[in-house]
């Protein structure tokens, strides 16, 4: 069964429990009040007795006409007060009828006095004879309305027993549907405690373990309502998180021995692919320099032209290796001068060709958070990019500063040099991606490759702005170092 | 000048780069005596004395010993290490010139002990500026330490 079902089921328990209480108290009560209304009609008969009992001993006395007068009035009001049926009870309104007919009774006998000669002035035998009528008249009226007053006191006491009756009846009904309540709300505790708290407790349990690294652990609680659906889709979720976990640590494994192959490759790289370009650049030269007189001018050409391309092949393999360098340097990740950096690097250049004449204009007090090797990697090639398109360029200015833009900060290197047309750019950070003849500016085409690589892996990224002939600019920007991260390496740029 | 007594080890497999290294001794004008070990193991047989140069027990170290590191057999490291681990040789001037200059390499190289670290150029004309600098520094400016020095 369901929780949802046996939760429904308990509180459809109580609140009927609840109702039959109200229900049963709402009767009690209606009882009492009946049983006093009754209790009151009874004492409201006594009182017509009584009376009737004072006016007709009066007129027996003293036959004032007052006295049958009121009589009268008494016996009227006495006749009301017993002529309706009070009782639902059997005995009481048999008592009731008793009372009835004795109450005609006695006013028959009353009617017999009033008929009868002022027995108390008559002289002589007959006088005596009425008298003696009189006397047996009176005293069967007394014990009549004894009687009848006997009759009234019964009824009371019937109507006060009712009172009582329906009074206890209250008082156990509401014991009884406690003890109902009491055994329900035991009843839903025990089911919560076993069928829900334990279940949780389990589940609970079952998290720890697996939050622990225990992949295996295995839930199911064996039952069939809600908690026992989710401990089958918690062990379902486990068993996904294991199988998407086994095949991450196997892709982690795949990458390491990837990276391991990476790093053998440049290694090799490094040390044997520029042996056969340093043979064919050192035996031309020995060509040019022991046999120059025998060569002609074409055969020197050639050779200069075998010695500038095994020269440009090494200059490409050494920054084919830079690129993959900047990929598997561990990032250490610090707050970096980038005013400082920018002009070292540019006093470098200008020592490296003083006879040019750039104007530098560095924004003062730029810092961004990255590492500091990659980032002067990255502002060496992006400067020397500047210094080298403004080569041909008439009054060369070269600006590096930092703008606020969305409440982000964008750094940018920006020149008044050759620029480039914008529908290339595109093309612009691709390895070996060159948009200008390398007769005109010289270069690999690996730069901004280089460069993109880097900011990439600050989780930056770089764009441009240029026109040809008007210059070019180039914006970067880092992450922002305002949430502590554990910095992870990652192989991929 | 230049004292042709002191013999230079240059320890290098590559033929055409032996060849090219001596070309740039003999057009810097250094008229040293060289010997060549074309692996590691020939390397260390020549420095101790060992097997086919077992005559030579007694025979001067070299002054210098220009190393490769990637070498058959035993490599430029393990080279370096054992001139290092023997007395004989633990103050050695050993210059390592090789074609890589990755970083691991830099460090495992000075981290065992080399003198100097040369990368070699592609460009010939830079070849042979490097080595006419090296065979000036090592062979006429600097003072080697007495031989059979120890600690």
């Amino acid at each position: 069964m369901k929780i949802r079902t046996k939760g429904r089921l308990a509180t459809t328990t109580a609140l009927g429990t609840i109702g039959l209480i109200a229900a049963m108290i709402w009767w009690a009560n209606s009882e009492v009040e009946e049983a006093d209304h009754q209790r009151r009609q009874t004492a409201e008969i006594a009182r017509a007795l009584n009376d009737l009992r004072l006016v007709t001993f009066e007129y027996i006395l003293h036959r004032p006409e007052r006295a049958r007068v009121q009589e009268q009035q008494v016996s009227v009001r006495l006749n009301r007060a017993i002529a309706s049926n009070l009782f639902s009870d059997r005995e009481a309104n048999e008592v009731l009828a008793d009372l009835r007919e004795r109450t005609a009774a006695t006013h028959r006998i009353f009617a017999e006095f009033l008929t009868s000669p002022a027995g108390g002035d008559a002289e002589g035998p007959d006088g005596e004879a009425t008298r003696r009528f009189e006397a047996q008249l009176s005293s069967r009226l007394l014990i009549l309305q004894q009687e009848t007053l006997a009759d009234a006191f019964r009824l009371s006491d019937y109507s006060t027993q009712r009172i009582q009756e329906a009074q206890q009846r209250v008082v156990y009904v509401i014991v009884v549907g406690l003890a109902l309540i009491a055994l329900t709300t035991a009843g839903v505790a025990w089911v919560i405690d076993r069928h829900v708290l334990a279940p949780i407790g389990r589940l609970e349990q079952a998290t720890r373990e697996v939050a622990a690294g225990n992949w295996n652990f295995k839930l199911d609680v064996g039952r069939e309502d809600e908690i026992g659906e989710m401990s089958r889709n918690f062990d379902a979720m486990t068993h996904a998180l294991r199988e998407s976990f086994t095949q991450i640590e196997r892709k982690n494994d795949e990458l390491a021995a990837l990276n391991k192959e990476i790093e053998a490759f440049s290694y090799s790289v490094s040390h044997d692919l520029r042996g056969p370009l340093r043979s064919m650049d050192g035996f031309s030269l020995a060509l040019l320099e022991d046999y120059g007189d025998k060569l002609d001018d074409d055969a020197k050409d050639y050779l200069n032209r075998i010695r500038a391309a095994s020269q440009r092949m090494g200059r490409l393999i050494d920054e084919l290796l830079g690129l993959s360098r900047v990929t598997r340097t561990e990032l250490s990740i610090r707050a970096v001068n980038l005013s400082a950096l920018t002009r070292e690097i540019a006093e470098s250049l200008e020592r490296q060709q003083p006879q040019r004449s750039v104007k530098w204009v560095i924004d003062e007090g730029m810092t961004v958070h990255a590492d500091k090797s990659l980032m002067h990697i990255a502002m060496q090639n992006l400067l020397e990019n500047a210094w080298k398109f403004t080569g041909k360029t008439e009054k060369p200015v070269i600006r590096v500063g930092m703008i606020e833009h969305d409440g982000r900060k964008d750094c940018f290197v920006a020149d008044n040099g050759v620029g480039f047309d914008m529908a290339y750019a595109d093309r612009l950070f691709g390895a070996f991606q060159r948009l200008h003849h390398e007769s005109e500016f010289s270069g690999t085409g690996i730069g901004l490759a280089i460069v993109q690589r880097i900011f990439r892996r600050h989780e930056g990224k770089i764009w441009a702005h240029a026109k040809a002939g008007h210059g070019a600019t180039f914006f970067f920007c880092l992450r922002e170092p305002n949430h502590d991260r554990h910095e992870q390496d990652h192989p991929a740029g | 000048m230049i004292d042709t007594n002191k013999i230079i080890l240059l320890v290098e497999d590559n033929p055409d780069d032996v060849t090219l290294t001596l070309r740039a001794f003999k057009r810097s004008h250094l008229m040293n005596p060289i010997t060549v070990a074309r692996d590691g193991i020939e390397a260390l047989d020549f420095l101790f004395a060992r097997a086919a140069d077992s005559g030579r027990a007694s025979a001067p170290l070299p002054t210098l010993v220009i190393l490769d590191l990637k070498l058959p057999k035993l490599d430029g490291l393990g080279v370096l290490k054992a001139i290092r681990d023997d007395e004989r040789t633990r103050y050695l001037p050993v210059v390592i010139m090789t074609s890589s200059k990755e970083e691991q390499d830099l460090i495992s190289g000075y981290a065992l002990g080399a003198n100097s670290y040369v990368r070699k150029p592609v460009d010939f004309s830079e070849f042979l500026e490097a080595v006419k600098v090296l065979g000036i520094y090592w062979l006429m400016i600097n003072e080697t330490p007495p031989h059979g020095t120890t600690q």
